[in-house]
């Protein structure tokens, strides 16, 4: 009858929430690039440019393997409008990596010359985040980690001495691991936690087309498709008082995020053997991030599957950047760029501290020997914003300091 | 390459020192505004004490609204804030000298073994608050007395320990001097302090006496008319013109609608499940009285109403039955069926009704009161229908359902650590419109709701 058990029953595991934002595409694809605003797509300068345009890999002259690596150091905080206080992330520093090969037949007398191969491996998205202890937002979210690596075997086409068209196959690999607090306690103190892991895989392609109609000038337009992430087997473990573990039963569950198409036009100017500069229009297709939803196997009445508004907008990014080779065998490079967040007011979160903001960049290249190339990049950006999350009430100002220093070494053969 | 390879990392890690600051985030500090809290009292009920789970104890006393709320104030020049503590660690003591309650297991009448509120500990509660007197360690900014109306307020002698048991409140005594027990009031204890700053939160028990005793006349409700000590609006005036004497500025509470919170509102009125022979059998003998029962779930009980005809009828949609009620003797006893449900364990129409009309006449009194004063004027009845419907602060969902709602303690009438964590926020943000202060509110998920066994 009036079954105090079922009453119980009724407290519901609010959405947890999954990541992905601006903030969380990681535009780190090569540090000659990085070095420039992270703009690339119609200078074709290295393998870096498997990913920002297939379609000018035919155009490199050489054979190359290109590995790099950047180590991403974000530090958050959160002030809390309401009670006033301050919390911070622990993150541990990330270290987003790439690698690239492009191989073809070097000899123009022979056939097929006119063709590259290209693979690349690298990390277009992902992040850690992790919420200091006790924090006041950790019934939202306490810690995420997601990792999605993307292997994209690319073939490229040298149409003519002007053109170029290129694709590739991007499979996607990667893990989510999401956690927070659940508001139940026991006699001890001990609060509930959620913690939901999984492998998640995906597919999509990148297209480009380069276009050189004049010595020094170039253009780009690649598009990268989305790419959906599936969580189909992940494991839901909750730690709650043992009185209520039948309300919150370990399982499976599923979920699936869209890792969003990036449209881009660029443009390469080259005035001069020593001077360029580039310049990358994105349109990214956030639109698909609508609804974050988790499926569990086990429903209860405390635990129900839950559907959390995203309602994301699609953006704009403008990057732009110069080089400048001080010898033909160093190179200077400085660049900035402006992204505009796609998260609308009401629909922050502390896994995605998310905010318009401008990046600025700087690097240094040094070849030896027309064979090895070290690159050096640092990148930097600071975000805040102030909202108050309509399905949390978690109210406050969040920023967000970026630095990410990375170092690249390409072999050319 | 060497060399290069060492500048680069140099270079790097210089630019990287430059910009690599961490983001540097402070709250602006508090002001106080037009308020002087240096001395704040509190005047008030069981909520205001701190009481909860269906008794005074120590862990209560720390997160009443009231104390919460002092504590907050010590970021805008407030000063300590003396409560009268019970011991530490004990099971604390109700006004029927029980124990707190617990959520615990037990095995129901029915052999069904579950989550229930029962008992801290078997029998008495901790008796030694009662008999400890604890006057020296006065005075006590925290005046909020459990069973405390508006008219016991400013009743003198309320504490009196030497009268018979069940004419004083013993949750005043302890507060007392034996010199003072025979004279002083509540509102005295309160006035003698010269508060710069109160809290007047009362009037709660004026009509929850009635309501806890299931509308019976024995209990009745506060009058709004008639003198100091007798009726509702007298002593409220009172109250406030004894606590404003030396220019003192307040924030006062109204009180909230008793059909909002879970003592009337977890058993349902239709929780009947019967078989189909119980529902042929009811039928047959209820009705003439126009009750209708049906196989399976949702029939409404049978209740005592001597105005009915027969002196019992089916309880209606708008009545209430009290969380009180003996659960064995509903489910196993023919309670609410073959023996209607006895009249002190319903709230019915009429009662719900005279119960409304009395707690509006009260509100609009409160209200008319904080406007002429240029009071702060927290809206509770208003805070707590929107706690019915669910509260989200910072992720947690709270609301008035009993246990789950996370805001109501096990007696489902006072309040959770997390509960009084938001009620302080309401105080805090009438203030803070009234006066022009900009104190921060309570994080209230550094509180708890109800406590669950690890069995």
């Amino acid at each position: 009858m009036t079954n105090l058990k079922k009453l119980v029953t009724t407290i519901i595991l609010a959405a947890p929430l999954m990541v992905s934002a601006q903030g969380f595409q990681v535009n780190l694809q090569g540090q000659v690039q990085q070095g420039m605003g992270t703009a690339g797509t119609a200078l074709i300068q290295d393998g870096a440019s498997v990913f920002f345009n297939p379609g000018g890999v035919s155009f490199l002259k050489q054979n190359s393997v290109d590995v790099g690596m950047t180590a991403t150091i974000a530090n958050s905080q959160f002030l809390d409008n309401n009670s006033g206080t301050v919390n911070k992330t622990t993150s541990p520093v990330s270290t987003p990596f790439t690698a690239y090969g492009v191989f073809g037949l070097k000899d123009s007398t022979k056939k097929g010359h006119n063709f590259r191969f290209g693979m690349g491996i690298y990390t277009p998205f992902g992040s850690t985040v992790d919420w200091e202890k006790g924090w006041t937002g950790r019934y939202a979210l306490t810690h995420l980690q997601l990792k999605a690596i993307f292997f994209q075997p690319t073939f490229s086409w040298k149409i003519c001495e002007k053109l170029g068209i290129g694709g590739g196959f991007v499979y996607s690999t990667g893990s989510v691991n999401l956690q927070k607090d659940i508001p139940v306690v026991d006699a001890n103190g001990n609060v509930g936690h959620a913690e939901l892991s999984g492998k998640a895989s995906g597919f999509g392609y990148n297209l480009g087309v380069y276009y050189k109609p004049y010595k020094y000038l170039s253009l780009g337009l690649t598009y990268r498709s989305q790419v959906n992430m599936k969580v189909n087997s992940g494991d839901a473990t909750f730690t709650v008082p043992s009185s209520l573990s039948t309300n919150f039963p370990n399982g499976k569950f599923t979920a699936s995020l869209p890792l969003p198409s990036v449209l881009t036009l660029g443009i390469g100017f080259t005035p001069t053997e020593k001077l360029s500069f580039a310049l990358d229009v994105n349109y990214v297709g956030w639109k698909a991030y609508d609804t974050l939803s988790f499926d569990y196997a086990n429903n209860t009445a405390s635990l129900v599957d839950t559907k959390s508004a995203r309602l994301y907008k699609n953006t704009f990014a403008v990057r732009f950047g110069g080089q400048y080779k001080i010898t033909p065998a160093f190179a200077v490079r400085l660049g900035i760029a402006y992204a505009n967040t796609p998260i609308q007011n009401g629909y922050v979160t502390p896994e995605t501290p998310d905010a318009s903001r401008y990046i600025y960049t700087a690097g240094l290249g040094y070849t030896i020997k027309n064979k090895f190339t070290i690159n050096a990049s640092v990148l930097y950006e600071s975000l805040k914003r102030t909202d108050t999350n309509i399905e949390t009430n978690l109210s406050g100002t969040y920023q967000t300091n970026v630095i990410a220093p990375g170092l690249s070494l390409s072999y050319k053969f | 390459m060497k060399n290069i390879l060492n500048k680069t990392i140099i270079v790097t890690m210089a630019v990287g020192a430059l910009v690599s600051c961490k983001p540097d985030l402070k709250a602006p500090a508090s002001d106080k505004g037009s308020i002087d809290v240096t001395k704040y009292v509190a005047i008030g009920n069981s909520i205001t004490s701190g009481f909860a789970d269906g008794a005074l104890y120590y862990e209560g006393q720390q997160v009443s609204y009231a104390n919460l709320l002092a504590e907050q104030f010590k970021t805008v020049g407030g000063g300590d804030f003396n409560t009268p503590w019970t011991p530490m660690g004990t099971q604390g003591i109700g006004s029927s000298l029980n124990a707190k309650l617990v959520l615990g297991y037990k095995t129901d009448c029915q052999g069904v073994y579950g989550l229930s509120p029962v008992p801290a500990a078997p029998g008495y509660g901790d008796i030694s608050i009662f008999s400890n007197n604890i006057s020296a360690q006065g005075p006590f900014n925290n005046m909020g007395v459990p069973g405390a109306k508006v008219t016991t307020v400013v009743y003198p002698g309320y504490g009196d320990g030497t009268k018979p048991a069940g004419t004083f409140n013993p949750f005043f005594t302890r507060m007392l001097t034996s010199a003072e027990m025979a004279t002083a009031s509540m509102l005295s204890k309160a006035a003698e302090q010269k508060p710069t700053f109160f809290s007047v939160f009362i009037g709660n028990n004026d009509v929850l006496g009635n309501a806890l005793a299931g509308g019976m006349s024995s209990t009745p409700i506060t009058p709004s008319g008639g003198g100091v000590g007798t009726g509702f609006d007298a002593s409220y005036d009172l109250i406030i013109n004894t606590m404003m004497a030396n220019g003192a500025k307040g924030v006062v509470g109204n009180i909230p609608d008793i059909t909002n919170i879970p003592h009337f509102t977890t058993v349902p009125y239709n929780g009947l499940t019967l078989k189909a022979a119980d529902a042929t059998n009811l039928n047959a003998a209820y009705g003439a009285t126009g009750a209708t029962f049906k196989e399976g779930s949702g029939n409404a009980f049978m209740i005592q109403d001597a105005s009915a005809p027969g002196g019992v009828r089916q309880i209606q949609s708008n009545e209430y039955i009290l969380l009180g009620t003996p659960q064995d003797s509903l489910k196993c006893a023919g309670w609410g069926t073959t023996k209607p449900l006895a009249d002190q364990y319903v709230l019915n129409v009429r009662e719900v009704l005279n119960l409304k009309e009395a707690a509006a006449a009260y509100n609009a009194k409160i209200k008319t009161v904080a406007e002429e004063k240029g009071l702060a004027f927290v809206d509770v009845n208003a805070f707590m229908a929107n706690a019915k419907k669910g509260i989200v602060f910072n992720g947690i969902t709270s609301s008035a359902a009993f246990v789950s709602g996370g805001a109501f303690s096990l007696d489902g009438i006072h309040l959770t650590p997390r509960g009084n964590a938001m009620l302080a926020n309401e105080f805090i943000k009438a203030i803070n419109h009234t006066y022009g202060s900009t104190i921060n509110l309570v994080d209230v998920t550094k509180y708890n709701g109800v406590v669950f066994p690890n069995p």
